[in-house]
């Protein structure tokens, strides 16, 4: 039994992580244009949802495109140092009512004094002055060979109306990590608490890179659930896994859109839960996916699941193979919620058994980790 | 007779059900959320129309995924398409991308389980 139990349920910590930095997602990896805009639907699907007020979101928008933007103009990484742990990051949180965005990449050191000195000078202006300041810049037609990624910086300053937050940490002999953060609060101009924890937060950001690094997560979700948030992560994986062979895609597509509505259709999301119900991520080591996810359930479920997953784990092919067929005319079990099928059709497709725990979180909920492998 | 037709969306299948042209086919990804009501129209019309089909019905299945939920609502539509089998001629043909294990391993699956002259075609372009 104990090799179907997830090790200290990394699921868990990392949810719990997640929801004590507020964060609602996370994005690591090579950053195209496609991806992109499926970051930025998902990220516009959560603000709506969550009924957010329609100049916050605007603000939030801009600000995510410029951020993301930088990101893509800057992948500055070259061959001989292509490792995984420098590829780009995008993180959101939502601290009441306070949305944080920090994006990360890999920079040429030689540009960091003066991706400092533009900064600086930035964050030493006051809201009229940086008007001027765009107006100059853009007048001055000061453009690099990047395409205008000053511009982007004042822009990003003047929609937050807060400083700009940054870091650079040392990569290698030629390289730093550059992580910005900026900070988007409800009313723009109104007096605001000193930003000094933004940098505390910058701290907390980086030590969840180096975990998302070694781990080697390439996507985390731990927002609302729902279809259409389903179709922007499949969309962002789709774009991700351009180059692998269709089989595997398709592997990876199909055990998604299985546990992720596991999470829509039973999901708990009951009173004393915080609003985000679930946390998704993969990890995608050499050939290997390996999808988690993590939820709460009903305490009543609980039983029930573990039986169905113990069971399914305990045929062989064949009998996998029997009871699929079974349960595809089964129509007893045929309702909008259920079919019968998911959890053996993830235990086929992986040819593994499925690695899961369900731990108590109250007198209501169990907090459900599961995780499969694809290759 | 109605007609059917449903365009694709990102999470549903092309359906078109056209009695004057005698076409059949439901083409695309299908993994609606609510995959039960997405396909209730389509079972019930065949099961109604059962009598008034031309003698002979081709149907095609040209999908790219679908998920589990919509596994389920499948095997109704070619139930429904055994029970008209009894009395016309019915061809369901299955196709398949030719490197897409999946879907004719599907394909291979319905054709044991369902009492019905199932082809499956496989195409490349």
């Amino acid at each position: 039994m104990s090799s179907q139990t997830i090790n200290d349920s990394f699921a868990l910590r990392l949810f719990e992580g997640m929801q004590k930095n507020n964060l609602n997602y996370i994005y690591r990896g090579v950053f195209s244009q496609n991806i992109t805009d499926g970051i930025l639907s998902l990220t516009e699907a959560n603000l709506e949802k969550v009924g957010e007020d329609s100049k916050i979101k605007k603000r939030v928008f801009t600000i995510m495109v410029e951020g993301l933007q930088n990101i893509t103009r800057h992948q500055e990484i070259e061959e001989e140092t292509d490792t995984n742990s420098e590829t780009g990051i995008f993180l959101i949180q939502n601290i009441d009512k306070r949305y944080f965005i920090t994006t990360g990449n890999p920079i040429l050191k030689k540009n960091i004094s003066n991706l400092t000195d533009q900064l600086n000078k930035i964050n030493s202006l006051n809201p009229d002055e940086l008007k001027q300041y765009y107006k100059n810049v853009l007048n001055d037609n000061i453009i690099s060979d990047k395409g205008g990624a000053g511009l982007g910086l004042i822009e990003m300053a003047r929609k937050s109306g807060n400083k700009l937050v940054y870091d650079f940490v040392d990569l290698s002999t030629n390289y730093s990590y550059f992580y910005l953060n900026t900070e988007i609060s409800q009313e723009k101009g109104a007096k605001k608490p000193i930003i000094s924890k933004s940098s505390g937060s910058l701290d907390d950001i980086k030590e969840l890179h180096k975990t998302l690094n070694n781990e080697e997560i390439v996507l985390i979700f731990n927002g609302i659930f729902n279809q259409e948030s389903l179709l922007n992560l499949l969309s962002i994986m789709e774009n991700q896994m351009m180059e692998h062979n269709l089989n595997l895609k398709k592997k990876v597509f199909n055990i998604m859109v299985e546990m992720l509505q596991n999470i829509v259709k039973h999901g708990a999301n009951g009173n004393g839960l915080s609003q985000n119900p679930g946390i998704f991520f993969i990890n995608q080591k050499n050939n290997k996916y390996i999808l988690n996810t993590g939820n709460y359930i009903d305490i009543t479920e609980s039983e029930k699941l573990k039986e169905k997953i113990d069971y399914v784990n305990s045929l062989s092919t064949d009998d996998l193979n029997e009871f699929y067929e079974k349960s595809l005319f089964n129509f007893q079990v045929d309702s909008s919620k259920e079919s019968g099928l998911g959890m053996i059709e993830l235990r086929l497709k992986t040819k593994r058994r499925l690695k899961f725990e369900i731990s108590p979180f109250n007198d209501k909920f169990s907090f459900f980790a599961l995780e499969t492998v694809v290759d | 007779m109605e007609n059917i037709l449903f365009n694709p969306t990102e999470d549903t299948p092309k359906v078109v059900f056209n009695f004057d042209t005698g076409e059949y086919m439901i083409s695309g990804r299908s993994l609606p959320e609510n995959a039960v009501a997405f396909y209730i129209p389509l079972i019930e019309w065949l099961r109604k129309f059962n009598s008034s089909f031309k003698n002979e019905i081709i149907f095609n299945f040209k999908l790219e995924y679908f998920n589990t939920a919509s596994a389920k609502q499948i095997t109704k539509i070619l139930l429904a398409l055994q029970a008209i089998s009894l009395n016309k001629e019915v061809l369901i043909k299955w196709y398949y991308y030719i490197e897409d294990m999946d879907i004719k391993a599907s394909g291979e699956r319905f054709s044991k389980l369902i009492k019905a002259n199932i082809e499956l075609i496989s195409y490349d372009d």
